[in-house]
């Protein structure tokens, strides 16, 4: 650029960052659909979505290239891997520890994320390996705005997977029951519901819904341990932007990180998380519950 | 201060008498271990011991009065690079330097502490881990004055004066005096705080919010406080550092190193600063150690994965962590000295009524 | 002082849609026993969280000693010389019995961090005082022998007990009681009504009583209010409140209604 400033109304291509930003936006909501969901049902805070996810993507990559398995199939057996391997986790960790302090899941799944990290980069190797794209064809032109087939699908997978769970949490028997035994235990035991039952199947769903978002952006990121490190993070956020127990709260912290994201990223690139990372603290300290979320306040 | 706290402390001082000489002991007993580079040894333990004065401040904050932090790292940096640009840049002699990298990392705690008052759980640990992932960016993003992302190096060796004369630190063992001398120093600041009226109302804060409140005990004071001392402990153990290294860069504050610490405090035990510190030891030589076990080539990164399962079981089977396993193993021998107190008791003692130590 | 010690006027809490606090007025004498009854979920603890600000009143005004602590800090409050109990006992669950008194005499302790860290003068004599009351206390409430002991592994008849002496170590000129029989049978409440007619006399205090357990009530109090829904319906000695249709009206259906002729 030569020596004017960029004047912010008329020189920045806001059409496009604003589709990029929303692109984006669906990686974090995606991501962080499965961290609400955990959270919803369970009321633990877990910091190893983003490793999961990777960790069932990495099945998938095997499942694609070892026995060249058509994507479809790889796909929903992947998911189906992520659902138990998630259920395992609840059960094997989960269930032996107090949760009775927020800290003590902190520290486990912080633990968690750790271990798959490790265990991901010894059985796959450190090497960044290209992840086939679900979908082939040339990009959308609206305008003078791109949009890639592999965004648009993203941004539709995100809106679809929202209404179901939405749906599914507030007029399911399953789903309710979930909810339940997220919020009164004992009340939902009198009532004949499994705790343990639900919090694996939590588990299992947040899990799943972790694959489904690895296997979208992997493509994008491309496939090494790392990858999905700051997707995790910003998708953490994202989550607790909309609050914890809101699925569509996680739809729009998601998108409305993305596109701060993109223009931050367009103007001050270094500052990208920190500008993220401080709207959100300034967002959490005058809506302590989140955009959406509920702040519980404890009776006396 | 040092007399007066040893004559109202008596017996618990014997352990930490152990412990000071064997600090003092240890180059002497090194040099005479055959195999061993007495040198590297010294400036392992004095990373450890820095690092020990992060877990103890932090230990503070989240053992006592039940906050959490996923970016002491962040406090660290500012330490570090508050006190290497002091010396480097401006001049300043070392002690001054470190005190007031300290003091900047004490207040940016404070203020950190402010938006802690409407946060908890989950969104202050959110809301901590973007304040350490912060600062390195910030640090890169100034890169003309704080040397970017290669960072700083070449710092002016340290030299303290004392009196008439200086001593300029040049080797390995006079580092290691030094960050003994101040980790002692802050320990018993530590203890006497924690064992004071400020420390009961810590931890009366992390039992009890509403009880605290009515009795009398000032939410914002004293969570700011705990922020604001948690980052004065880890700014200038930051301090330290960076002149133990001579030199620092961003890669050095990562969240992995937040996560460190976190580790060290849980592994020693939420709660005491005797664990904070044997965490702290520990972890560092487990680190240190894992790089150079030879089967490490295949698994790079092993550490990672050990540090992660040290986290979980940890949480699993040793929930109060060190310190409680050595309160159980005393009250075990206390109890059948005694005649043998019911189960009940025993189990129960061993995490209740030890919350201010 | 001859005047109220404590003084509420119009006092209306509402969450949301909820009222649940609708233009109180009450007051408490000097030296005076005061309680509060009424059915569940009459608000009556709700006053008690104005009081100590935990919740902000819409309406209203709370005098103290003629001081308006309508809008002071919740942590002030026991400062001015206020201290109570909880409902579900809210201790200090790592602590032991004798710590928790220690955090009820926070007030009197001076000096923050730097001055405990460094131990400066004075540190170790307030806290040497404070065990000392707190010592005194213990002995009075019959707990010396559970000084050392977790709370946690207390019973709960005891428990209350400690939270009782936690109150008063701070030499309050208020207590406020929330619920003090919960939990206990006859015998106790009768001791616990015996204890707190003594303590009245012992450390001058002025007493308001937040309570379901009517014959405690009846024996212990100079004065009732009696709320319902939010609202005063009733006011005046035990042995007239009891008679009120009104009152009666109120608590029909309560099963733990007791109006037994004492």
């Amino acid at each position: 650029m030569t020596g004017v400033a960029p004047d912010i109304l008329t020189d920045l291509p806001w059409g496009q960052l604003l589709v990029n930003g929303l692109a984006l936006g669906s990686l974090y909501a995606l991501t962080a659909f499965g961290i609400v969901l955990i959270f919803k049902t369970t009321r633990v805070i877990t910091f190893a979505q983003g490793e999961t996810a990777m960790f069932s993507t990495f099945v998938a990559f095997t499942l694609l290239t070892a026995l060249r398995l058509p994507f479809a199939v790889a796909f929903v057996l992947t998911i189906l891997f992520a659902g138990l391997f998630g259920a395992l986790i609840e059960r094997v960790v989960l269930r032996r520890i107090s949760t009775t302090t927020v800290l003590n899941p902190v520290i486990v799944t912080v633990g968690l994320s750790l271990i798959l990290l490790g265990a991901a980069g010894w059985i796959w190797g450190y090497e960044i390996r290209t992840f086939p794209d679900p979908v082939v064809g040339p990009p959308f032109h609206l305008g003078t705005v791109v949009v890639s087939q592999l965004n648009a699908l993203i941004f539709i997978v995100t809106l679809v997977l929202m209404t179901i769970l939405f749906a599914f949490f507030r007029f399911s028997p399953t789903g309710i029951a979930m909810r339940a035994v997220a919020e009164n235990r004992v009340a939902a035991q009198l009532m004949g519901i499994s705790i343990g039952r639900m919090n694996a199947l939590g588990w299992g769903m947040g899990t799943a819904m972790g694959a489904v978002t690895g296997m979208l952006i992997a493509p994008i990121n491309y496939l090494d341990p790392g990858m999905m490190g700051d997707v995790a993070l910003k998708a953490f956020a994202a989550a607790v932007l909309g609050g914890l127990t809101s699925l569509p709260g996680a739809v729009v912290g998601g998108l409305l990180l993305g596109v701060i994201d993109s223009v931050a990223g367009f103007e001050v690139a270094e500052l990208r998380n920190t500008i993220a990372f401080a709207l959100i603290v300034l967002v959490l300290v005058v809506r302590p519950g989140g955009l959406l979320g509920r702040h519980e306040i404890k009776k006396v | 201060m040092l007399l007066g706290w040893l004559r109202t402390r008596g017996r618990a001082v014997a352990p930490y008498g152990l412990g000071l000489a064997a600090v003092l002991v240890l180059p002497a007993a090194l040099g005479v271990i055959p195999g061993v580079a007495p040198g590297y040894v010294l400036y392992l333990v004095s990373l450890a011991l820095v690092y020990a004065i992060v877990a103890i401040g932090l230990g503070i904050l989240i053992g006592h009065t039940g906050q959490i932090s996923l970016g002491h790292a962040g406090f660290f940096a500012i330490g570090a690079y508050a006190s290497a640009l002091l010396t480097l840049r401006v001049g300043l002699p070392f002690v001054v330097a470190v005190l007031l990298a300290g003091s900047l990392s004490a207040a940016i705690g404070f203020l950190l502490g402010l938006p802690a008052l409407r946060l908890s759980g989950p969104y202050l640990a959110v809301a901590t881990l973007g304040f350490g992932l912060a600062i390195p960016q910030l640090v890169v993003w100034q890169g003309s004055w704080t040397g970017g992302s290669s960072g700083l190096h070449g710092l002016p060796l340290a030299s303290l004066p004392l009196g008439a004369f200086t001593i300029e630190l040049r080797t390995d063992q006079d580092y290691y005096y030094l960050a003994a001398a101040v980790l002692v120093m802050l320990t018993i600041f530590a203890r006497n705080v924690v064992t004071s009226h400020t420390g009961r109302a810590f931890v009366a804060i992390r039992d009890s919010e509403i009880a605290a409140r009515a009795m009398g005990v000032d939410l914002v004071r004293y969570k700011t406080t705990a922020f604001a001392l948690s980052a004065l402990y880890a700014g200038i153990a930051g301090g330290l550092y960076a002149h133990l290294l001579h030199g620092i860069s961003p890669e050095d504050f990562t969240v992995l190193l937040s996560v460190d610490f976190l580790t060290m405090i849980v592994l020693g035990g939420l709660g005491s600063v005797g664990g904070a510190l044997s965490g702290a030891l520990l972890l560092t030589f487990l680190q240190n150690a894992l790089t150079r076990l030879p089967v490490v080539h295949d698994f790079k990164n092993l550490y990672i994965v050990v540090l992660g399962a040290i986290l979980i079981l940890t949480i699993a089977f040793l929930p109060h962590g060190l310190a409680g396993v050595v309160r159980s193993v005393r009250q075990g021998s206390a109890a059948r000295v005694r005649g043998g107190a019911s189960r009940a008791d025993q189990i129960v003692e061993l995490g209740e009524g030890s919350g201010v130590r | 002082m001859s005047g109220p010690v404590l003084e509420i006027k119009g006092l209306t809490m509402s969450f949301g849609g909820l009222v649940a606090v609708d233009g109180v007025d009450l007051s408490v004498n000097s030296g005076e026993i005061v309680g509060l009854i009424g059915p569940n979920g009459a608000g009556k603890t709700t006053v008690f969280n104005c009081i100590s600000r935990f919740y902000e009143p819409q309406r209203g005004t709370i005098r103290f000693k003629d001081r308006d602590i309508t809008r002071a800090r919740s942590h002030e409050i026991i400062r001015f010389g206020i201290a109570r109990t909880f409902q579900n006992v809210e201790l200090f669950r790592s602590m032991t019995t004798l710590e928790n008194l220690l955090v009820g005499e926070h007030v009197v302790m001076r000096g923050g961090a730097i001055r405990d860290g460094l131990r400066l003068r004075g540190v170790g004599a307030d806290e040497a005082r404070a065990r000392a009351r707190a010592d005194e206390i213990l002995e009075y409430l019959g707990l010396a022998d559970h000084r050392d002991s977790a709370v946690s592994t207390l019973p709960f008849r005891l428990q209350k007990l400690v939270e009782l002496g936690r109150a008063l170590v701070s030499h309050p000129a208020l207590l406020l009681l929330d619920e003090p029989t919960a939990g206990a049978d006859r015998h106790e409440s009768q001791g616990l009504a015996d204890l707190i007619r003594t303590m009245r006399e012992r450390f001058d205090l002025s007493v308001l009583v937040v309570e379901h357990d009517m014959s405690f009530v009846m024996g212990l109090c100079d004065r009732l209010y009696v709320l319902d829904f939010g609202r005063r319906i009733a006011e005046g000695a035990p042995a007239d409140v009891r008679r009120d249709p009104v009152v009666i009206e109120a608590y029909l259906g309560e099963p733990d209604l007791e109006v037994v002729d004492a």
